[in-house]
């Protein structure tokens, strides 16, 4: 059943997983992200958004596919490097972002599996915390198929009532790490259960902002390929790309390699994270490029994330968590610009 | 076959062959897997890795009907095909795939068949064209119609000469040179100067993106109909399998659920490519 943790006893739930390696929200060099819980005394969740969201953990910014190195027989010598090692523990993702990590599932599963997220993602425990205020000026979870309580992808919801977590394990996997500390709960009792209720019913009413009516917004997208609107809305984009790198369902990668010697040669195939906000991310080697300007741009990231998904997978691939509008320097908002497109008149 | 996509699967370079010099030199290359390699499709490509150097898409231009080798066309472009020119007899290189979906020319038995290619573009409807040949007797009348911008650009030269003893051949260039006795002008112009039947015949066009566009147009004009029409679409890709987020065309992957399209399916995408 569901349980309560007293918040003095938080450190003693993480010190107990040392299976684990257990990021937490730390706030480093005046930014808050999701990092090693080095000294689990010092963590607390009591934090606003972190800048990078939680698919860092599942899907990093930089990783090894393999080693090539230059061999006397068969030419090459390759050396698979699937992630290995303890599996992670992530303490506070927000619901939106849990949410988000569902929707980079459909991405790297399907047909053909990508083994290197699959490792990390299937290992993964993410420990929600649900949000009792919005924990960022541009939230809007409600309007996009989410909630500040959602516990869609979480493996653990924790709500905050005030001096303890009401805490639910919600899969085998967060059953399990509740488990592994069991001493350090107690059981919950009603009254904790209707207090968990009331913090997320009320939560509901407090978000930042919302983006009504936008069930006609994938149609009314396909018929806007063409239009002018592009451009007038991407005037000012300065093709930096963090609305895209700091997105939590975000997910294009490039690929390459990198020498370490040449002779030999031996090096490592890498990938990393790549945004579809450069202009050569389509360019072909020609020159030709599909998408050859900010206005294509943004117009990808609109109907990637309000069209192409919702064709594909009936689901907007944006959780509202804001951080695009909140990040972008000069002010491209997403609520904004889709509200538009829902009042376009063509 | 592997559980990681995204390992190579290392080859040998079995045969080189100069197709065109110059500084768009075109060369082709013939590979053998060292050990358990995979079956292709035609239509298909399959990632070609120059290790230290990265991977290119390439189109697969051998005919799956001929297991001993899988050949692929390159014009040199950019880092990795400048490094896969550099390769010679006995180089190692991986390859992985196949990627795509494939001429569905199962359900063209009977049916003529015209290709119409472009420079480079031959290489993907090479693939359709020897298994066609190969299966002659299932098939109707061959004709293909292909152009380069000079006479030195076109690819397959000695293989273009002893094709037109097995099927109907209209070659192109663009600008009149002295020795010509073929077409001058583009591919499509010739489309339009032989206008082909299209009863009962399939069209494929491939060549660089303006190229397919006139030649569609052109096709449409003496009758083909958009479901006669087919194409293979390039975009820029890395990982293969619909994940890395480049070469889509609306919801479309292009190395997925591409490359191969029908003038009715793609039209029915945004003009993105």
């Amino acid at each position: 059943m569901d349980k309560i943790l007293a918040k003095k006893d938080f450190s003693r739930w993480l010190e107990a997983l040392g299976a684990y390696d257990v990021y937490a929200p730390r706030l480093i060099d005046d930014v808050w992200n999701y990092e090693l819980a080095a000294d689990p005394k010092a963590i607390s969740l009591d934090y606003p958004q972190t800048a990078i969201p939680a698919k860092k953990i599942v899907f990093p910014q930089r990783e090894f596919f393999f080693e090539f190195h230059e061999a006397d027989t068969d030419g090459y010598e390759l050396k698979e490097l699937l992630p290995g090692g303890k599996p992670a523990v992530i303490f506070g993702v927000r619901p939106c972002e849990g949410k988000a990590v569902t929707l980079t599932d459909l991405v790297f599963g399907g047909e053909i599996k990508d083994d290197y997220y699959w490792k990390r993602r299937n290992s993964a425990v993410l420990v929600g915390l649900a949000c009792a205020s919005p924990p960022s000026a541009n939230c809007f979870c409600l309007s996009v198929n989410g909630s500040p309580h959602s516990k869609e992808g979480l493996d653990v919801l924790l709500t905050d009532l005030g001096d303890h977590y009401y805490v639910e394990a919600l899969t085998d996997k967060g059953k399990k790490l509740v488990s592994e500390a069991g001493a350090v709960f107690h059981e919950a009792k009603p009254g904790d259960k209707k207090a968990a209720e009331k913090i997320h019913a009320d939560s509901e009413k407090k978000l930042s902002r919302e983006l009504k009516n936008i069930k006609d917004v994938p149609a009314k997208l396909k018929g806007m390929f063409a239009s002018p609107f592009w451009d007038d809305e991407s005037m000012s984009c300065i093709r930096c790309g963090i609305c895209t790198y700091l997105c939590p369902t975000c997910h294009c990668f490039d690929i390459n390699d990198e020498v370490e010697s040449q002779s030999p040669l031996a090096g490592r195939r890498v990938r990393t994270w790549d945004t579809c906000q450069f202009p050569d991310f389509t360019m072909h080697s020609s020159g030709h490029n599909p998408r050859p300007d900010k206005a294509a741009r943004l117009r990808q990231r609109i109907n990637h994330k309000f069209q192409y998904f919702v064709e594909a997978w009936q689901n907007y691939q944006c959780t509202g968590c804001g951080r695009c509008i909140t990040l972008c320097p000069v002010g491209i908002d997403i609520i904004k610009v889709v509200e538009k497109v829902r009042d376009h008149v063509s | 076959m592997s559980a990681n996509v995204y390992l190579p699967k290392l080859a040998q370079v079995i045969s080189v062959k100069d197709e065109v010099g110059g500084v768009r030199a075109i060369k082709t290359f013939r590979t053998k897997f060292l050990a358990e390699g995979f079956t292709h499709r035609c239509g298909q490509c399959a990632m070609l890795s120059v290790f230290g150097k990265g991977e290119s898409m390439i189109s697969i231009s051998s005919s799956p009907l001929v297991t001993d080798y899988l050949q692929f066309s390159i014009l040199k472009m950019g880092r990795v095909t400048s490094a896969i020119h550099d390769l010679e007899v006995g180089s190692i290189i991986g390859i992985r795939g196949p990627y795509g979906n494939a001429f569905p020319i199962e359900s063209w038995k009977g049916k003529n068949i015209l290709f119409a290619g472009g420079g480079i573009g031959l290489a993907p409807i090479w693939s359709v064209l020897q298994t066609a040949l190969l299966q002659k007797k299932d098939y109707g009348d061959l004709t293909l119609i292909y152009g380069a911008r000079t006479s030195p650009d076109i690819v397959f030269k000695e293989e273009l000469r002893d094709l037109k003893s097995k099927m109907t051949v209209h070659l192109s260039i663009d600008v009149a040179e002295p020795d010509w006795k073929e077409f001058v002008g583009f591919v499509a112009q010739n489309i339009l100067d032989k206008k082909p039947s299209a009863v009962n015949t399939i069209a494929i066009t491939c060549g660089p993106p303006i190229m397919i566009k006139t030649c569609i147009k052109a096709l449409s004009e003496i009758g083909f109909k958009d479901e006669q029409i087919y194409t293979t679409v390039e975009n820029k890709m890395k990982c293969g399998i619909g994940k890395c987020g480049r070469c889509n065309i609306g919801r479309h992957y292009v190395c997925k659920d591409g490359p191969v399209y029908s003038w009715a399916e793609l039209r029915q995408l945004p003009q993105e490519y």
